[in-house]
């Protein structure tokens, strides 16, 4: 029996493909999120009359400049963060119906570990919690720091890491989750380039293989551009959406397409639509 | 000079400068007072004196020595204030959790857990003795309620220190409020219950020793009582200060050990 499974070596398999229909498209009608001031002043309005539609399976960025409402945004479909005025739906459903299915997995801007587990033990948490039977969240946990890079540090504590090693740790206790939704909030902000680098092409291929919908925000235009099929371009104060930008550059995508015209013509395009900065 | 003063600011030398200066204060005082008309060992014996008494085998109530007097009736105070040590401390967590999970049951119960901490233990204990009319049980009793206190409040502090962004990532994953208590509440606020554990572990020692003096039923407290009465030797006494001091300084450095032991906790050192 254990011989059988180890012998399955089918990768797509691994990653969590499944066949069942993915209803996991996002429809963002007439959004708002205002923040009252503390002191009494004008309310914040951290999001604007937001409309997008993410299909099920794409990979959307958000980029813009810091405070627009990146965050908001990707919280507010996470159901961490109620909306004023508009609605989320998610294949029909609400957001909070979506996180009550365990669906969501989020890589938080910090990282937010649980200082007294170990590194592997952090990965494992939520799977712990979804029930996912011990062999096989061991499994996962291994598959996952090998993914990032991480696999020698399982037993240390996050507070013997770098902080682009915590935020890898955040990245691998997402993708662990194999969830449906993978909601990324600047996972490789952190990092060199090199491991940058190798962390997008995973992430393609996994992105690819288990058809998963991915919002993932960034600083990097050339990040963007390189991950997505759409970009989303905000602006801030109030945070709107000032352009959406398609991008139909064959996939897969290896690193050598970053010397292309049409990349580079893609990112002038992101950064012509910025305003204001 | 830096090397200097790095030494002379090190935790073990505070230490020694301290306990020297203590042994300089008293041998002043033990000379002054011999020099005075009165027998210098009914009052303020010389440091070695007591030593001395320690080892002695002179029976200083017909059938025991002064140190077996003192461990003979430590046990039954300590075995006491132990099994009330315990008990608070499981209720005290047991109490923070529920103040933690209902609201209303904090707002209720906060205000009288402060009245009963208000309450001095010289007062408290006859009523309780009065109550349970049985030193052994008051003893446990008073010691318990010293205890609950400090490891309710510190839990509590320590469930509601925990960040926002962690409890998101329950709530991200749909976590049922039992797992947000193992996996996170619990295991965050850990460092903070032992603080309170280590804050009373001292605290039900001298209260059951206080408790003891109550009643003339044996135990550290009695003891201390009839020996500063010259019914015994004064090194009882003084052997009984000392040895108490010690155990509940030990009781504290104990609850640091088992805090070592069963928390995966590493402390952040940065
Ligand atoms: N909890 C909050 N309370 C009040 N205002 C908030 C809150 N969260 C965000 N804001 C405000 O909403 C706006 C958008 O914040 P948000 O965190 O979404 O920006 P961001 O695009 O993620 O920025 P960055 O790139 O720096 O992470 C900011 O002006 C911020 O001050
Ligand atoms: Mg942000």
């Amino acid at each position: 029996m254990l011989r059988a499974k180890k012998m399955n070596v089918d990768y797509s398999k691994d990653l969590g493909s499944d066949t069942e229909e993915l209803k996991t498209g996002i429809i963002i009608e007439n959004l708002s999120v205002r923040f009252p001031d503390k002191n009494g002043g004008d309310p914040v309005e951290a999001l604007q009359n937001i409309n997008l539609e993410i299909k099920p399976g794409e990979f959307v960025s958000l980029v813009g400049p810091s405070g627009c409402g990146k965050t908001t945004l990707l919280r507010t479909i996470a159901d961490l963060q109620q909306p004023t005025t508009g609605t989320i739906s998610i294949g029909g459903l609400t957001p909070r119906e979506i996180r009550l299915q365990q669906k969501f997995g989020i890589v938080f801007q910090n990282p937010v570990l649980y200082e007294w587990r170990t590194v592997r033990r952090n990965v494992c948490m939520p799977m712990e919690i979804m029930g996912i039977p011990k062999p096989e969240r061991t499994r996962r946990v291994t598959q996952m720091l090998e993914l990032v890079g991480l696999y020698n540090f399982g037993k240390m504590h996050p507070h013997e890491l770098s902080g682009g090693m915590q935020q890898r740790v955040g990245i691998a206790r997402a993708l662990a989750l194999r969830p449906k939704i993978l909601l990324m909030d600047e996972p490789f902000s952190a990092l060199d380039e090199f491991t940058k680098e190798k962390l997008h092409l995973d992430l393609q291929r996994i992105w690819s293989k288990t058809k998963k919908t991915i919002i993932f925000v960034t600083h990097s235009i050339q990040e963007a551009v390189f991950l997505s099929d759409k970009v989303v371009v905000l602006s801030p104060h109030p945070g709107r959406i000032s352009a959406v930008v398609d991008i139909n550059l064959p996939r897969p995508r290896g690193l050598e397409i970053k010397d292309t015209m049409e990349f580079n013509s893609l990112v002038s395009k992101v950064r012509n639509s910025f305003e204001g900065v | 000079m830096n090397r200097v003063k790095k030494v002379l600011s090190s935790k073990q030398i505070v230490t020694l400068v301290w306990v020297i200066g203590l042994i300089i204060v008293w041998e002043i005082g033990a000379t002054v007072i011999a020099q005075t008309k009165r027998t210098p060992e009914y009052v303020l014996p010389h440091i070695s004196q007591i030593v001395d008494s320690v080892f002695s085998d002179k029976l200083v109530n017909g059938s025991q020595t002064a140190t077996q007097i003192v461990l003979s009736n430590a046990a039954l105070t300590l075995v006491r204030a132990g099994i009330g040590f315990i008990i608070g401390s499981i209720i005290g967590f047991i109490l923070a959790l529920l103040m933690n999970m209902f609201l209303p049951v904090e707002k209720i119960a906060f205000p009288y857990l402060m009245m009963i901490q208000m309450i001095p233990i010289l007062g408290m204990a006859p009523i309780i003795l009065a109550i349970t009319k049985d030193i052994d049980k008051s003893r446990i009793v008073i010691a318990a309620i010293l205890t609950f206190y400090p490891v309710a409040t510190n839990t509590l502090a320590g469930f509601k220190a925990v960040e926002k962004a962690k409890h998101e990532l329950m709530y991200s994953i749909a976590a049922k409020k039992k797992d947000i208590y193992k996996k996170l509440l619990i295991p965050a606020s850990l460092p903070y219950f032992f603080t309170g554990l280590k804050i009373s572990a001292p605290m039900a020692i001298t209260a059951s020793i206080l408790v003891d003096t109550l009643q003339g039923g044996g135990g550290l407290g009695c003891m201390l009582s009839q020996s500063l009465k010259h019914a015994m030797s004064i090194y009882v006494f003084w052997q009984i200060v000392f040895f108490s001091a010690i155990i509940g300084i030990l009781s504290f450095y104990l609850m640091s050990v088992i805090e070592k032991l069963v928390s995966p906790y590493k402390k952040v050192r940065r």
